[in-house]
Formats: C-alpha cells, sequence, structure tokens
C-alpha cells in the first residue's frame, strides 16, 4: 500500500492531523475534544505514516530511535519508548489527584484559576483538569502506538 | 483498666515489622538470626503480659478506624481468652525460636523460615485479639498461609509441596465457609463487631434465632473451626503437616495455629451455647475426634506422626469441652488449652531431639536411650504423664473437668447422652496408651539400631525444660493456675472464673472414669504391640482412611478437568467469542425477566428526515457488509456503519460522542487495513452450520443491546444526575479568582471525565495502560508456556 497516492497525502494530511489534535486538547474543556479524543487522534497519524512508510522509516529516520530489543517478537526498539510513554501518563494523571491531596483536597479535586489581562487572550481560564487530561492523552498515544506497533511488527 | 491502643497495635505490629527485616538480620548475624527473632517474641511476650496487667483479663475494646463509609475498623478485643492464645503465640515463639538455632543449624533459607515464622506469630496475635469479624478473617487466613510456607518448606521434596497442598486447601477451605459463617452472623445481627456481639450474647443468639439463620451460622463456624483444628474428618492435613520442619509442628501444629478453631469456639460459645444443638453438634464432633484419632496414634510409627494424631485428639478434647453446656464445659476447655500448648510443644521438641541425635523418626527403631538423654528423658516424663492424665499431672485435672462436664450431660439427658462419657474414656484409653508408649522411647530395650548418641547444643534443651517446667508448675499448683490465668479464659468462654481443681479425695464418678481409664490402660499396654498392628491392618482398607478420601477427591477433580479441558478451551478464538458473548447476552436477558425489568414503551416515532436517511444509509452498509466479496471490502462498508453512526450523533446534537466515534472509527479502519495488507484476500466460503450459528449470535447480541438500552430509559428517577452535571459544569456567573466547587468548563462531558468522575477515568486509562503491557506481554512470551 504504499503507493506515492499515499505518500504524498499523508505528507500533507499528517501536519494537519496533528495540530487538529493538539487543538482538539486544548480545547477540551469548553469545546469538544478533551485527552481522549486527542489522543487517539495523535495515534491515527502514526498510523497513517506505518501504513504509507512502515515502521523502520518512522523509527529510523524520523525519531532516531532505531535498533532492536532483547525481548523475542518485541524487535522495534521504539516500543520501549511508548511504554514508558504511557507510564508517564499514568503517572501525570495520578500526580495531578496527589497535588490536591497534597493542598488538603480529596483526591483528584480539580481547580479552575482565571488570569485577567493577557495578551491576545485578554481573560485566560487556566483549569487543572489539563493536566490530568494531558495524563490521559500520553496514556492513550502511548497504549496504542505500543499495541499497534507490537501487533504492526508481527 | 482498659487496654491501651498503643500496645494492642505494637503487638500486632511488631513481629510483621521483624518479618520484613529479617532477610536483613540474616545478611548481618547468619544462623544467630534464632536470636533476634526470639528476642521479638519475647518482647510482644511483655507486651501481652502488660495487656494482661492492664486489663486484669476484664474485656477491653480498641479501635481505630480504617474503611469509615463502611463501617469497618480495625477492632481488638481483649479478654482473657484473647491474652491466653496470644501469650502462648508469643511464649511458645520465643522458645521454638531459641530451640531452632540447633535444629536448623546448617539448613539453607534461614531468611524465609525465620520471616515466615514471625510473620505467622503476628498473624497468631492478630487472631487472638481480632475485635472485627473482618480483621479476624483476614488474620486467620494469614496464619493459612503462612502454615503453608512453612509445612512446604522444603520446596524439593514431593511430599512436603502435597502435604503443604492439603493443609492449605483444607485450611482455608474451613476458612471460607468461616466467612460464611460470619456473613450470616453479621445478616442477622447487623454488625461484624466481635466486640459488641460478645457485649450481648443473649442478644445475639435472638437475634440470630428469630432471623432463623441460628443452625448455619452454627453450621459455618463449626466446620471453619474444625478445618483449622483438625477435627474429624478434616484431621487429614495434619500428620502430613509434619513434613514441617520440627520446631514449626511445635510452634504450629501443637501450641498455637490449631488452637485457632479451638479459640474460634470458644469466642462464640457464649453467643451460640444453650440450644441443644450446639451440645449435639459440637461436643459429639470434639468426642469423635478424641477417640478417632487416639485410636490412629496408637497405629502410628513414626515419632511425629504419633504426636499429630494426639495433638488432633486433645484438640478433640477442647472442643468436646466447650461443646458442653454447663458451666464446667468452658473450663475444660479452657484449661486444657494451657495444658496442651505446655506439654504437646515440649513433646515435640523432644521428638525433634530424637530425631537430631538418634536419627531416625520410627519408633520401632527408638528406645533406651534415657542414658544418654537424660534430660530429655525427664521432661518426656512430665510432659509424657500429662498428656496421659495421670495425676497428679496437669492433663488429669483438665481431664477430670472433661469427666465430670460430660458425666453431668449424661446424667441430666439420660438416653443416649451416655455415649459422651463412654466415648470420653475410651478416648482416654488410647490417648494413655500411646502417651505411654512415647515415654517408653527413653526406656527398656536398646535396638542394635541407635548407634552413638550425641548430647544436644544447649538450645535446643533449654526450651524443652522450660515447657516441662511450666508443665510441672502446673501440676505441683493448678488451683494457682487457675487463679492466675485460666478462670479469666474460661470467663470469656462462658464459664465462672473461680473454680476449683485437685487430686480427688471422695470418689465421684470422674474419680471412677480416670481409675476405668487408668486401668484398662496398664492392662492393655501389655498388647500394644498386638493393638498398633490390628488398627493398622483395618486401615488397610482404603475406604476406612480420611486420606483415601481426600486423595480420591482431589485427584478426581484432577482428571475431571483435564478431561473437560479439551472441550472447553478448543484453542479456536472463534470458539471462545461464541460462549463468551452467548453467555454475556444469555445473562443479561435472563437477568432482565429474573428481576422482571420493563423496557420503556416507544410511543410514536417522531424522526426527522436526515436521520431518517443516515439510518437508511446504515441499513444499506449492513446488507452490502453481508455479501461483501472481500475483507478490504467488508471493513469499508463496517467503517460506513460507524460513520452513519457518528453523523446520527451530531444530528442529535451530541459534538462529543460524535467527534470520538469519527476518531476511533478512523483508528480502527486504519489498524484494519494494516493488518489486512498480510491476511489474504478472502477465506472462502463458511459452512451453513456456522453461518447460522453466527446468524442467531448477532442477532442475540443486537436484542440484548436493543433491550438494554430500551430498559435502561424505561427508568425516570426522580432527581436525574444530569440536572446536577448541568448546575455544576459550566462556570458560574459570579466567581472568584479561583474556582473549585464548579467544574468551569463549557464541555459538560469533558469536565465530567476529568473532574466529577476523575476516579473513574483514572481508572480506565489504566486500564488502557494495562492492556498495552497485556500485548507486550503476551507476545514477549510467546514461545514460552505450552512448550515448556
Amino acid at each position: 500500500m504504499t503507493t506515492v497516492v499515499l505518500r504524498t497525502t499523508v505528507r500533507v494530511v499528517l501536519p494537519i492531523v496533528l495540530l487538529v489534535s493538539i487543538v482538539l486538547f486544548l480545547e477540551g474543556h469548553n469545546h469538544p475534544g478533551g485527552g481522549f479524543i486527542a489522543g487517539v487522534l495523535t495515534t491515527t497519524a502514526f498510523a497513517l505514516v506505518y501504513i504509507a512508510y512502515g515502521i523502520e522509516f518512522l523509527e529510523d529516520e524520523v525519531l532516531d530511535r532505531g535498533g532492536e530489543t532483547g525481548v523475542p517478537h518485541i524487535r522495534h526498539r521504539i516500543i520501549e519508548d511508548y511504554r514508558a510513554f504511557f507510564a508517564l501518563g499514568l503517572a501525570i494523571a495520578a500526580g495531578s489527584g496527589l497535588v490536591a491531596v497534597a493542598a488538603g483536597y480529596p483526591f483528584l479535586t480539580q481547580a479552575v484559576a482565571f488570569v485577567h489581562g493577557v495578551p491576545l487572550y485578554d481573560d485566560l481560564e487556566l483549569a487543572s483538569a489539563v493536566v490530568f487530561d494531558l495524563g490521559v492523552y500520553f496514556v492513550v498515544v502511548g497504549s496504542l502506538l505500543t499495541v499497534l506497533s507490537v501487533v504492526g511488527g508481527e | 483498666m482498659s487496654a491501651d491502643l498503643t500496645t494492642v497495635l505494637a503487638v500486632v505490629a511488631v513481629p510483621f515489622i521483624a518479618a520484613a527485616v529479617t532477610p536483613l538480620v540474616v545478611r548481618w548475624l547468619g544462623e544467630a538470626t534464632a536470636y533476634f527473632a526470639a528476642v521479638v517474641a519475647l518482647a510482644c511476650f511483655a507486651l501481652v503480659g502488660v495487656l494482661a496487667a492492664a486489663t486484669g483479663g476484664h474485656p477491653s475494646t480498641v479501635s481505630v478506624g480504617w474503611i469509615p463509609a463502611y463501617d469497618v475498623a480495625l477492632t481488638f478485643y481483649v479478654d482473657g481468652l484473647a491474652l491466653l492464645v496470644a501469650g502462648l503465640a508469643t511464649g511458645v515463639g520465643a522458645l521454638v525460636f531459641v530451640y531452632s538455632r540447633g535444629y536448623m543449624h546448617g539448613e539453607p533459607n534461614q531468611a524465609k523460615y525465620y520471616a515466615t515464622m514471625l510473620a505467622f506469630m503476628g498473624s497468631m496475635i492478630g487472631v487472638a485479639l481480632a475485635g472485627d469479624l473482618v480483621v479476624l478473617f483476614v488474620f486467620w487466613e494469614f496464619t493459612s498461609v503462612a502454615s503453608f510456607l512453612l509445612i512446604g518448606f522444603y520446596t524439593g521434596e514431593r511430599s512436603s509441596r502435597r502435604a503443604a497442598r492439603k493443609a492449605l486447601l483444607i485450611t482455608v477451605g474451613g476458612g471460607l465457609f468461616m466467612l460464611v459463617g460470619f456473613l450470616v452472623v453479621a445478616a442477622a445481627t447487623g454488625t461484624f463487631s466481635l466486640a459488641s456481639l460478645v457485649a450481648d450474647p443473649a442478644g445475639t443468639r435472638a437475634s440470630l434465632q428469630a432471623a432463623g439463620l441460628y443452625l448455619p451460622a452454627l453450621g459455618f463456624l463449626v466446620v471453619g473451626a474444625g478445618a483449622k483444628s483438625a477435627q474429624v474428618p478434616l484431621h487429614v492435613w495434619l500428620p502430613d503437616a509434619m513434613a514441617a520442619p520440627t520446631p514449626v509442628s511445635a510452634f504450629l501444629h501443637a501450641a498455637t495455629m490449631v488452637k485457632a478453631g479451638v479459640y474460634l469456639v470458644g469466642r462464640f460459645r457464649p453467643l451460640l451455647v444453650g440450644p441443644e444443638a450446639w451440645t449435639v453438634v459440637v461436643a459429639t464432633l470434639g468426642l469423635v475426634t478424641m477417640a478417632v484419632t487416639a485410636v490412629l496414634a496408637v497405629a502410628a510409627t513414626d515419632t511425629k506422626e504419633l504426636l499429630a494424631y494426639s495433638t488432633a485428639s486433645h484438640l478433640g478434647l477442647i472442643v468436646a469441652g466447650f461443646g458442653f453446656a454447663d458451666v464446667v464445659g468452658a473450663e475444660t476447655g479452657a484449661f486444657h488449652i494451657l495444658n496442651h500448648a505446655a506439654f504437646k510443644a515440649a513433646l515435640f521438641l523432644v521428638a525433634g531431639i530424637l530425631a537430631h541425635e538418634v536419627g531416625t523418626r520410627r519408633i520401632a527403631e527408638i528406645g533406651g536411650v534415657a542414658r544418654d538423654l537424660p534430660v530429655t528423658a525427664a521432661v518426656t516424663v512430665v510432659a509424657g504423664l500429662s498428656m496421659a492424665g495421670i495425676p497428679p499431672f496437669a492433663g488429669f485435672y483438665s481431664k477430670e473437668l472433661l469427666f465430670e462436664v460430660s458425666y453431668q450431660a449424661a446424667a441430666d439427658a439420660g438416653g443416649l447422652a451416655w455415649a459422651f462419657p463412654a466415648i470420653a474414656v475410651a478416648g482416654s484409653v488410647f490417648t494413655f496408651l500411646y502417651s505411654i508408649r512415647f515415654v517408653m522411647l527413653f526406656f527398656g530395650d536398646r535396638p542394635a539400631s541407635v548407634g552413638a548418641i550425641h548430647r544436644p547444643p544447649w538450645t535446643m534443651l533449654a526450651p524443652p525444660v522450660v515447657l516441662a517446667g511450666v508443665v510441672a508448675a502446673v501440676s505441683v499448683a493448678p488451683q494457682t493456675t487457675i487463679d492466675l490465668v485460666v478462670g479469666m479464659v474460661a470467663e470469656s468462654a462462658g464459664g465462672h472464673a473461680d473454680f476449683h481443681v485437685g487430686v480427688p479425695t471422695t470418689l465421684k464418678p470422674p474419680v471412677v472414669m480416670s481409675a476405668i481409664t487408668i486401668g484398662t490402660g496398664i492392662v492393655l499396654f501389655r498388647w500394644y504391640d498386638r493393638l498398633h498392628t490390628g488398627i493398622a491392618a483395618v486401615l488397610d482398607r482404603p475406604v476406612l482412611r480420611a486420606d483415601w478420601w481426600y486423595t480420591t477427591l482431589v485427584d478426581g477433580f484432577t482428571r475431571a478437568g483435564a478431561t473437560a479441558t479439551p472441550w472447553i478451551q478448543r484453542g479456536a478464538l472463534r470458539t471462545y467469542a461464541v460462549w463468551t458473548i452467548a453467555t454475556m447476552s444469555g445473562v443479561t436477558l435472563v437477568a432482565y425477566v429474573a428481576a422482571g425489568a420493563a423496557p420503556a414503551t416507544v410511543q410514536g416515532l417522531d424522526l426527522a428526515v436526515p436521520i431518517v436517511l443516515v439510518l437508511l444509509v446504515a441499513l444499506v452498509a449492513v446488507a452490502t457488509l453481508a455479501v461483501a466479496p472481500s475483507h478490504v471490502a467488508g471493513v469499508l462498508t463496517l467503517s460506513i456503519l460507524g460513520f452513519m453512526v457518528a453523523i446520527f450523533y451530531i444530528l442529535a446534537s451530541a459534538p462529543d460522542l460524535a467527534l470520538t466515534q469519527l476518531v476511533v472509527e478512523t483508528l480502527v479502519l486504519v489498524i484494519f487495513l494494516l493488518v489486512l495488507d498480510r491476511l489474504p484476500a478472502f477465506y472462502g466460503s463458511i459452512p451453513t452450520g456456522r453461518g447460522a450459528r453466527d446468524v442467531v449470535l448477532s442477532v442475540l447480541v443486537g436484542a440484548t443491546v436493543t433491550v438494554t438500552v430500551l430498559v435502561t430509559t424505561a427508568a425516570t428517577p426522580t432527581a436525574p444526575i444530569n440536572n446536577f452535571f448541568i448546575e455544576r459544569a459550566p462556570v458560574p456567573p459570579t466567581h472568584g479568582s479561583i474556582l473549585l466547587d464548579y467544574g468551569g468548563g463549557g464541555n459538560i462531558v469533558n469536565v465530567i471525565l476529568v473532574d466529577f468522575r476523575a476516579f473513574d477515568t483514572l481508572g480506565e486509562i489504566s486500564v488502557i495502560a494495562l492492556a498495552g503491557l497485556s500485548v507486550l506481554t503476551l507476545i514477549g512470551m510467546r514461545d514460552r508456556g505450552e512448550t515448556e
């Protein structure tokens, strides 16, 4: 399926997909979107690259993380990074809850702060839930990419 | 005075902490870790002493909140019985640890041994002091696990592993019965708090009877206690448990763990005694165990086997004592717990010395070693005669109490109840026989097989001497023992604190029974060998051996499992999917019918034109899917269906759902294409039978989903939760610069996900992460498993 048409399309579409996923993530608090959707979309972007160029291209040329793991059947070292990714996501999500505990509130209490007079935005709403959502995003991206790469590597 | 929370927590926690640091201590002290463990046990013994001094044996409750939302608290209840069992666990523990220094010399896995023993000691203290049924159950199962690890200590030996498994199956299985019993009690009385149950025994009994749950509670609790305390026919694990190192047998399987079941009977005696069922069940169980296992002990050929059966027999005596409704019953049990722990632990330690110094555990190969082991022989005489129940040794007094109470019960009830004293005497005759046989190991002729005998090291000699000293002290001053210790224990079990024992001076029925016992015993002992071979010959018939039943049952299950597996686990994913899906749908539908759930009635479909169009397209996609010529075409048409659902969401004003559906649908499609690239284009046609089955299955799934939607939307709650979210999710009109009470977001779905129900989301992303890990593990370990 690595046709020229597909490769060219992926080249054009990829940045847009990634940008949209970031927007969806940031907008999630007030508009449709959120960590889960953004995570799945980011994964889709990676999946497109896999289909069009193959996993070796992604890990060697784009991310410069070629090489082999010591584990049988799991050839690509990039999978270790994905694994670290979802571990990090879980840590962020759980950690954001612990911050609330440290401040004396129940686990996972979220807060919203309003900052006035920010250039461009004027009134900016900062939600602590974004941190938790970032954890969700990382977990989704890490896990789905792990599954995708391991199964795709078969 | 009442118990101090800090002291109670310390006495329970210290052994566990010590167990945790044991591996480090072993690295530092090596085999001298025995002394570390002994010091820990002594410290705990001292703390139990402090508790005893502070409370004077009067009931006292301390509590620390655990799960306040469910009213579960870490409650401890301190009274006479609790203090005695905790005192035995720590006191005998200290002696056994010192003994282990000599016995375990040169053995591998010292860290595992001492850590497990210490953890066991902590669990046993926990069982004794638990003031809450849940806490009691947790510690109870801890002791079973510790026992499992210690019986299977020699992991290289098949018999050890088998014995460990057997003990675990029976004691943990019994523990589950006990748990059901606890649940029954809690259901009837509405509380798990042992302390409040014990505080009002009559009320507890009344509410159990009112709920009609008295007999179930009694049954389940007795099975639990019987499994732990090796009562017939669940005694089979105890003789096998002798595969453990001897100090373990002395500690767990003589003095403490097996006492947990007895403790349970004693603890619940005040709550349940009264109705005739109690005496019928408990006293009969105890007496039958006492007699049967005493007979089996005579047939034993191994010193530890003899002691194991004897332990079961004496536990039966204690259970029987508790089983009689008269107050003397409680006193019998309470007194014999102490006596048995002292003399049986001493005898086990003696058996360990014999095994070490003579080099065998076979009874026939030991004899006349008193000259070489004079101190050990003296210990054996004191402990053995106490076990035989010969006046004026300690065991005599508690046995006299049993004779007294069984005679009393028979005299009161008449008829069949005369079997009680008769069985008690018969069991005691055999107890006398095997006790004397054990003592005679040190006297008489010396078999040629006995070679040169070394003196045991002091670490192995001192503990049995101390225990024999305790036996001697109780023998000399039984009344003082009662006043100091046993009285308060008897009070916990529903007896009187002040009762009297002593060498009898007048001729009363119990005295006659004792005389018969000892007289018959002396006469029969001349034919001990004939009795021994005779009983062994009878036991050759497998149906008469409880062990045969256990083996047949367990092997039967194993075989049935092995036979059934190829039928159920075919190895084809398709079969698994069929069964899983069919079961899930079937169970759900049956549950709806059973619960009488009524689906919402659909009133007049009022659909906008666009929605109708979208649904029509979806239907066409489904129809095309069924006749798709290749996998790729099938997947593509399937995704049309998915995208139509997304559009349906948009039309139904659910942008977030639509977005998620779109993104997931895209990803699934992409992954499908990635995989399909490597698969054959089409497998060919499927057999008609399988096709029909799949059609039925898919209709079933569709029906389940439809019914579920209709049932769930039929509910009309008075205060729907969506109002809460709609009010709380957005930014309120007036607010400060920091907002805590509200979600503060325009997207309610996302605010629910990351704020109101963030804990749920945390769970869900953990599942996603686990799925990733599982795939990694499965693929990474693919070559292992069935081939190995």
